[in-house]
């Protein structure tokens, strides 16, 4: 046969047999797979809302709300949604839990950060804390978000909606904080045409 | 003049030291200066790489006379895309963790030009069995370089070896080795030790 | 605005060989002369350009909606590999003398971990494809600003005495070393 016609049957054939057995894979690992991300986003979910039994979705235009809800109780209990944004380095994404009335914060989990290791990644995890080495994100529980968070250098929060920013890294702990703010009113936008 | 072909156990030492692929070649340094962050890593990417070699190796050389001289590259590549598809879902799959520290660095076995070099140097052209012994051999030279300068990186760079601390307190952590800057350093370090270590065996 | 920023972080704050280990072998391999490194990095980043905007017209055109998202690296890399020997059709029409100076270097842009890796950030962020053709565009621009910064270092070099068994790859790693160690300087140029 032609070189020409034997190229063609050879590259066919080829791809035809890869495709064939990727297929093949395809069915076998992506179900895995996404039982795994479900898996972890339900117990992100988990952690930033206070105790609840299941949650509704909401999609919204670039975000997806969980307002979590309580068996028996027909107010919800908390929402959660990711919120993302740039931090020093790169992309912040955190999972955030906040009040039905988006007033104040329940909890934070920061999911995503490539921030400068030894310093801005102590908003995930500060070694140098022996007390408490999440003591970063911990800050945002029962945060008030009104009208937005503040973030304070080398003395102690004072007004319910003050942090303090991590010594030597006071871009990244900014940056959660604005980041938090503006997306809960993303969030919150969404939440007032689409929910209840 | 034929050449006379090589051992059986060269086949497999020379990828180690006389043709390593990363030191002597110069080939793979994109995933050696990605992942070798930690011990771990360049222990997952040398054995994901292994993976993709081993088994392209294998197909590319049983159909090696098949494949007409023209389509010989593109041939090379489907199999070898195909067989890192295959490695990034499993890991993804079964071991989500180090999926996600590797990240877009698996896919880039695809161009990883240590596995294309061989096939087209040397799988193309011999025998399934030579063909495994060389790709072994390759395989386990480039491990042996990810999972030194990974220790190195991860020692230097965290105090830690596979996650567990081994330097105490006393130790401040040179976090630029787990770096970028640290990435290239080591590299030029080994790839100079390597170099000088060769001139010294040339000499004696 | 986004677009912009988008540009400068690919570019500059995490610059695709400093930051992220893509383009390494002709980094190494084309940084020996200014001019030679300033064609390759020309020729990259019209790769780039192109391999943007195709890649991402196949994924989010073809293989999404059939389903067919595990075809994502055999699809990207035969479409590289099929447009590297376009290019290297038309430059040789167009200009025999760049065609030479780049040798062996322009089939080798297929295997170049930059152009991949370009199509795999893209569908890992999930770029718009406008995002996707800056985004293409920035990298480029960014591979050719640290191809000819280390060329221009490498041709001084020449003048120096390196310790022999650093010459070549050697020294040519612990100069990026520094180069990676400057830029490191730009990170929070974009942020609060």
């Amino acid at each position: 046969m032609s070189t020409t016609t034997k190229m063609i049957l050879v590259l066919t054939t080829l791809t035809m047999i890869s495709g064939g057995l990727l297929s093949y894979w395809d069915g076998f690992t992506r179900p895995k797979i996404e039982a795994y991300r479900l898996q972890e986003l339900k117990k992100a979910i988990k952690e930033v809302l206070p105790p609840n039994d299941s949650y509704d979705e909401i999609k919204g235009k670039d975000m997806t709300l969980y307002v979590g809800k309580k068996s028996g109780e027909p107010k919800p209990v908390g929402i959660a949604f990711e919120a993302v944004g740039n931090g020093f380095q790169g992309k912040v994404a955190i999972m955030v839990g906040v009040t039905p009335d988006f007033s104040h914060i329940n909890a934070i989990k920061i999911l995503e950060q490539i921030e400068t290791p030894g310093l801005g990644t102590k908003i995930v995890d500060d070694p140098t804390n022996k007390q408490d080495r999440s003591w970063f994100s911990n800050q945002f529980k029962n945060l008030s978000v009104e009208p937005q968070i503040e973030v304070v250098k080398n003395m102690k929060p004072s007004k319910p909606n003050e942090i303090q920013a991590i010594t030597g890294a006071t871009i990244s702990s900014r940056s959660v904080a604005k980041i938090l703010t503006d997306q809960v009113n993303v969030a919150k936008s969404i939440y007032q045409s689409k929910g209840q | 003049m034929a050449r006379k072909q090589a051992s059986v156990s060269y086949e497999v030492i020379k990828g180690l030291w006389d043709e390593n692929p990363v030191l002597r070649s110069l080939l793979g340094l994109c995933p050696t200066l990605a992942v070798t962050n930690s011990a771990i890593n360049g222990l997952a990417m040398g054995l994901a790489t292994t993976f993709v070699l081993i088994t392209s190796s294998i197909i590319i050389s049983s159909v090696r006379n098949i494949i007409p001289n023209q389509v010989r590259i593109s041939s090379f590549i489907v199999v070898i895309a195909a067989f890192v598809t295959v490695a990034d879902r499993f890991l993804a799959a079964f071991y989500p963790l180090i999926s996600k520290d590797l990240g877009p660095y698996v896919p880039l076995i695809v161009v990883n030009c240590i596995i294309l070099g061989r096939q087209e140097a040397f799988s193309a052209k011999n025998s399934v069995f030579r063909s495994l012994l060389d790709s072994s051999g390759m395989s386990l030279g480039f491990i042996l370089v990810l999972l030194a300068l990974g220790m190195v990186r991860e020692i230097l760079g965290s105090g830690t070896l596979f996650g567990i601390t081994v330097l105490g307190d006393w130790f401040d952590p040179w976090m630029m080795m787990i770096l970028p800057p640290g990435a290239f350093l080591g590299l030029g370090i080994f790839i100079a030790l390597a170099n000088w270590l060769n001139a010294r065996r040339a000499k004696a | 605005m986004k677009l912009i920023l988008l540009f400068i972080s690919a570019a500059v704050i995490n610059n695709f060989v400093l930051s992220y280990f893509l383009g390494i072998c002709p980094f190494v391999g084309v940084s020996k002369k200014i001019s030679s490194a300033l064609s390759m990095g020309m020729a990259v980043t019209f790769v780039m350009t192109i391999t943007a905007v195709v890649t991402w017209l196949i994924y989010h055109l073809i293989l999404v909606p059939a389903n067919l998202e595990i075809l994502e690296y055999v699809s990207f890399i035969l479409v590289i590999s099929a447009l590297v020997q376009l290019v290297e059709m038309f430059v040789k029409k167009v200009s025999k003398p760049l065609y030479e100076t780049l040798g062996i270097y322009l089939p080798l842009i297929t295997t170049n971990c930059a152009i991949l890796g370009l199509a795999l950030f893209s569908v890992l962020r999930d770029y718009e494809f406008m995002e996707s053709l800056i985004f293409g565009i920035g990298a480029g621009a960014g591979f050719t600003l640290a191809i000819v910064i280390m060329a221009g270092i490498r041709e001084e070099l020449e003048l120096a005495k390196v310790p022999k068994p650093f010459e070549g790859a050697g020294i040519t790693m612990i100069v990026a070393a520094s180069l990676a160690l400057a830029f490191m300087g730009f990170a929070g140029l974009i942020s609060v």
